[in-house]
């Protein structure tokens, strides 16, 4: 009867009897003992490769003290999980989007990126997809002609392919309905449609939709569109020669910023655009005197658009000239300056509400004030109850927040280029998880936010033109 | 010195005394890389007498491993001119890490425990361990995940980190975390522990691979553990007998790795290997066959001939798995010039039809005849006579892949002429040997500096004048050619091609970039990958060669290195050039190779990991800290005097990490190296005239 020694991982055990008359199964048993590895799992080295159960010991001429090598586990047989893991891969079309984390491009059919550029920042608003969504194919409204209508219905179709596609969208019908509603857009030269100025779709757009969805006034949606994107204006206009004075409203859908030499900053730029001179018939004078007209903002969004007034006609040259000026603009936009007094007024709990909630993220206590902001907290008190009974009111009907005219970029529009109908429109997109996305038609790529602030000009890199602003609300 | 070129060599070794014979060799050594082909030989061989007259036995080894078709009968001559067991133990560690199989006998060490001691420092059992004492001295063995690799925060917003398992990103996941982990034994996702008791430890992260992608998960368990076979077998074991067979396919091909240059008297690998050779899976049959390619590269085990050849003539097998067999042969018997085999092989290329010729894997089968003759110059010519009978689909491509293989390391500028000749001919449609040229150039070139530069300044012209077929491999010979080496030439070369308009350029240039920087933790390589991460997030085939370039490039955490060549350039390990040969023969068509189901064809690279280490130990073996001083190398061949051997030196204590270029000496006068060449393993010896001061 030979011993050997056996060789277990890292362990060794020296002088094992093997009884040769015995078949090799009673050697595993043996080693099961020492090892805990089981009989059937064994895998022991001998000459001529693994010993197997019918082997005749004789044949393998085993020496005194030779040295074997086992190798077996007694740890657990590795089974795949029950559910698998499932692959982007494997996903439908529909799902690997979402897991994409943007939505798809567009195609340009044709010198159409002011128009996918315009679509796709639009894209951003969920308001504005849900208000579609709400609008059906054949209830017409009353006073909304059959073009609008239908580019309504094509701006909606266009969205929810958007939201489903991974691949590029071609906006053939919407293009189509546009250029119906339009005839302006389908201007061609050389028989090759145009560049057009995408500021001019975006407001046509947005005129069209708010005159399409707000046409059933019986529907909760109804001036959603207002609500959404219309800005209430009321300007005082003042003759200084004759001291008279007189105020008027108006509505519009989007803030203009000024360019001139000494703007830098969006800010200087919007308080350029709110207040303008004009020259008019006196009544009390009896002739034409200079009259200055300044505008309030008397109420606010929940989406502010802002215009870069980059392009102004240039008669010589017969064509909309670019203003390559850099202007910086922030990612956070407040627009307090800019307000009435009666809606400053309105807005000033909502934002004492959101500092204190700020400063509380930072970890200062909100509890802790000097003396001199008793009379704040006190007036905070009370605007507070009246605000949570607003709230309960609001619960009743339609859950309404507080605008507090504080605004987040969400879009940029830029161009780059040296005149409105010609060069290249792009759309800079904020996605819901922070990311950054430039929709350069087809082509989808993920931007950082600096490069977001980089398209401020002053060169011929893309420059913002359009600027979505999205309200903070508490 | 110079008058010894003329003809009267012979006369040397009478010459010669003890002050100046260091010199000598050197010179005549360094010289032989540039004559003609039996001068070089003669001028070694008396390198190597000189050596051995004044008894400077470890240098005259590693003359006689250079000198490869005498290598075993000079290497016994070695063994037996000294009864020193420590200096014994000292050439068992230089043969060791040129990976020769050598079989120690009662003439090197009459005694038994002497044998088995220095077979055992052959066999490369103490690998493991040295490594191992190495990173604890580094202090880099916790586990790193192939997120600390990514730094995804470093690029801000483009991770595009989605909350679905991608199978592509998760198999770039599993080369990553097997190539960084190498050799330590743990990781965070194959060995960790799982917190959830439904599943095996590691179970979890197998089954997030694909189909064949569990193959190559299964298979890193063998990378993470390589060298440390107890262990590596006891832990791949359980998966043998998975239901799975792509998990078993892996666990065989992982036995494969972990034994990878670690011989073992029970051949355990062997053993297991066998029984599922002849399995009727093939996915099974393909990971038991490349397992004994990769196990037992370079051993010329007989026992393998037979069993892989018969699988050759098997009628039943698929063309993938012969195809495999063949690589494995030609692994096994690198270098080997063995008729029998390459008969074989050239039937089996000769029988194949014209539809499977057209299959892209058979690329490998020319490579897998080269290998059998790599390096061996002239023995190459018979075969190569024959293959220009074969398909004219195959025939030229194997014929330019021969010749590159046969003078591969051999600086032969003849037939660097012939290969950049083949490189300038316009082709007809449909012909693809001007990749394996190429790459033939950049091999045949790598042998020594001034051949490599100008290699190196040959491939830019083929790059601004070249077709596309040409600068699809020009990035792969420039990976060749620096690898493990990140020369900041070849690295902005390589940056700028990693951006090309054509799609399999720049995905070559960046697995280049990957092999330039194996293994060293290049910041500005890792920078220049990360960039493309962000810059390719939304193609996935090149996001996973720049995953797979990343891991390369933190190959084991930075402490190996990927260089066929070592003991100061001079020896070029056959084995590690077979496995680099191979793994870009089959990224000459990443496609249909890596990027599609052979991705476990990366893990050949396995046969060129070495650690870049240098580690001393006393005459019992153990590990012995001195301070050592490491510099860049300075070639003092044909100086007088003593000149400095290295220079902008700094004094580190052992075991230390040596650089490409670099060269290490002791700063100590208290013990003696018992070799010249300070790499590996080096035993050192108290000096007896040394006195404390």
């Amino acid at each position: 009867m030979p011993t050997v020694c056996i060789k277990w991982q890292k362990q060794v055990f020296p002088g094992i009897e093997i009884d040769t008359s015995q078949p090799p199964m009673v050697f595993k048993t043996q080693l099961y003992t020492l090892t805990g590895v089981p009989p059937e799992r064994q895998k022991i080295m001998v000459k001529g490769g693994i010993l197997k159960d019918d082997t005749d010991w004789s044949t393998l001429g085993l020496k005194d003290g030779q040295k074997l090598m086992m190798i077996g586990t007694a740890d657990e047989i590795v089974k795949a999980p029950e559910k698998g893991p499932v692959f982007v891969e494997d996903l439908p079309e529909e799902e690997q989007a979402a897991a994409l984390g943007h939505s798809a491009g567009l195609y340009n059919l044709g010198n159409t990126c002011y128009m996918n550029s315009t679509l796709q920042c639009l894209h951003s608003v969920p308001e504005l997809k849900s208000a579609l969504l709400s609008y059906s194919d054949n209830v017409r409204g009353n006073g909304v002609d059959q073009a609008s209508h239908s580019l309504t219905v094509a701006t909606r179709n266009t969205f929810g392919e958007l939201d489903q596609s991974v691949r590029p969208v071609a906006p053939l019908h919407f293009l189509q309905m546009l250029r119906k509603k339009y005839p302006q857009f389908a201007q061609q030269q050389n028989n090759v449609y145009m560049q057009q100025d995408a500021e001019e779709c975006w407001t046509q757009l947005i005129y069209t939709l708010s005159q399409t969805l707000t046409s059933e006034a019986s529907e909760p949606a109804a001036a959603q569109m207002k609500e959404l994107f219309g800005i209430d204006l009321v300007s005082r206009v003042h003759c200084a020669e004759s001291g008279e004075e007189s105020s008027e409203a108006e509505s519009v859908y989007s803030l203009k910023c000024h360019i001139s030499h000494d703007v830098n900053h969006l800010h200087e730029g919007l308080k350029h655009g709110l207040k303008t001179e004009l020259e008019k018939v006196s009544p009390s004078l009896g002739r034409t005197a200079i009259y200055t007209r300044e505008s309030r903002i008397n109420e606010l969004p929940r989406y502010l658009t802002v215009q870069f007034v980059r392009f102004f006609w240039k008669r010589e040259s017969n064509q909309k000239a670019k203003i390559l000026r850099k202007v910086d603009y922030p990612l956070e936009l407040d627009v307090y300056d800019f307000c009435s007094d009666e809606l400053k007024l309105k807005l000033q709990t909502p934002r004492q509400v959101l500092r204190d909630a700020e400063s509380a993220k930072f970890g200062l206590k909100v509890e802790v004030k000097t003396s001199s902001s008793q009379n704040i907290e006190g007036s905070l008190t009370s605007a507070g109850e009246s605000s949570s009974i607003d709230i309960d009111k609001a619960d009743s009907s339609v859950p309404k927040k507080q605008l507090t005219g504080i605004y987040d970029l969400i879009a940029v529009l830029t161009h780059k280029g040296r005149s409105a109908d010609s060069g290249h429109y792009v759309g800079w997109v904020k996605q819901d998880d922070g990311k950054w996305i430039e929709f350069d038609d087809d082509n989808p790529s993920i931007r950082k936010e600096e490069e977001i602030l980089k398209l401020s000009g002053g060169g011929d890199w893309h420059m913002a033109y359009i600027c979505l602003y999205k309200a903070r609300v508490i | 010195m110079i008058s010894l070129q003329v003809e009267d060599l012979d006369l040397l070794v009478e010459h010669v005394d003890s002050t100046n014979y260091k010199r000598t060799c050197l010179y005549l050594t360094s010289s032989s890389r540039f004559l003609p082909s039996p001068d070089d030989t003669l001028a070694l061989d008396i390198a190597y007498t000189i050596y051995m007259k004044f008894e400077d036995l470890a240098s005259a080894l590693r003359i006689a491993l250079l000198l490869d078709n005498k290598s075993i009968q000079y290497v016994k001559q070695v063994y037996t001119a000294t009864d020193d067991l420590v200096l014994k133990k000292q050439f068992s560690y230089i043969i060791a890490r040129h990976g020769l199989a050598m079989e120690i006998d009662d003439e090197i060490a009459a005694d038994e425990n002497d044998k088995e001691m220095l077979q055992e420092i052959v066999n490369n059992t103490k690998l493991s361990e040295g490594y191992l004492t190495l990173a604890r001295d580094i202090e880099v063995m916790e586990a790193k995940s192939p997120e600390d690799i990514y730094k995804v925060h470093l690029i801000d917003g483009r991770g595009a980190s989605s909350s679905l398992d991608s199978a592509r990103q998760n198999l770039a996941a599993t080369f990553v975390n097997a190539f960084v982990n190498a050799g330590f034994g743990q990781d965070k996702l194959m060995t960790a522990p799982s917190d959830s008791s439904s599943s095996g430890s590691s179970g979890n992260w197998l089954f997030k691979n694909k189909e064949h992608g569990k193959a190559s998960a299964a298979a890193s368990l063998g990378m993470i553990l390589l060298w440390d076979t107890d262990s590596g077998l006891a832990q791949l074991d359980k998966y043998l007998h998975s239901t799975d067979t792509h998990v078993v396919a892996g666990a065989l091909l992982g036995i494969g790795v972990v034994t990878c240059g670690v011989k073992n008297d029970c051949d355990p690998a062997l053993a297991i290997l066998m029984e599922y050779v002849n399995k009727d899976d093939s996915n099974i049959r393909i990971g038991a066959i490349l397992g004994l390619g990769i196990a037992y590269a370079g051993s010329q085990k007989d026992e393998l001939r037979v069993q892989l050849s018969a699988i050759l003539g098997d009628p039943q097998a698929t063309l993938e798995v012969l195809v495999f067999t063949a690589v494995a042969l030609g692994l096994v018997f690198v270098g080997s010039c063995n008729e029998e085999i390459a008969q074989s092989i050239i039937f089996f290329l000769m029988e194949r039809s014209e539809a499977e010729l057209a299959e892209p894997i058979i690329r490998l089968l020319p490579v897998a005849l080269g290998l059998l003759y790599l390096g061996k110059q002239e023995s190459v010519e018979a075969t190569a006579e024959v293959s220009k009978t074969f398909d004219e689909k195959i025939r030229k491509y194997c014929d330019v892949t021969l010749m590159s293989l046969a003078y591969a390391g051999t600086g032969n500028v003849l037939k660097v002429q012939k290969l950049l000749g083949i490189c300038s001919q316009h082709l007809e449609k449909g012909e693809t040997h001007q990749g394996p040229a190429v790459l033939g150039i950049a091999l045949i070139a790598m042998s020594e500096e001034l051949g490599a530069e100008m290699a190196v300044r040959s491939l830019e012209r083929l790059l601004q004048y070249g077709e596309q077929n040409i600068r699809r491999a020009v990035p792969l010979a420039l990976g060749i050619l620096c690898i493990s080496n990140p020369k900041v030439n070849v690295m902005d070369t390589l940056s700028r091609l990693s951006h090309d308009a054509d799609a399999d350029v720049s995905m070559a240039a960046i697995i280049s970039l990957g092999l330039i920087g194996a293994g060293t933790n290049n910041a500005r390589i890792a920078g220049m990958l990360r960039n493309l991460s962000s810059y390719y997030y939304k193609e996935a085939a090149h996001l996973f060669c720049v995953r797979i370039a990343q891991g390369l490039v933190h190959l084991g955490k930075g402490l190996l290195t990927l260089s066929p060549y070592h003991s100061d350039r001079f020896l070029l390990s056959p084995m590690a050039l077979g496995g680099i040969v191979t793994v870009l023969h089959a990224c000459l068509d990443m496609k249909s190779t890596i990027l599609g189901k052979y991705h476990y064809i990366l893990y050949i690279i396995v046969l060129a990991m070495q650690p870049r280490m240098l580690l001393t130990v006393d005459e019992d073996l153990k590990p012995l800290p001195v301070p050592v001083r490491v510099g860049q190398a300075v070639d003092v061949v044909g100086q007088a005097g003593r000149p400095k051997t290295i220079t902008g030196f700094q004094t580190h204590t052992t075991p230390v990490l040596l650089a490409a270029g670099e060269r290490a000496e002791l700063a100590t006068d208290k013990y003696i190296p018992l070799t010249s060449t300070l790499e590996g393993f080096v035993i050192l010896k108290k000096n007896p005239e040394y006195h404390e001061e």
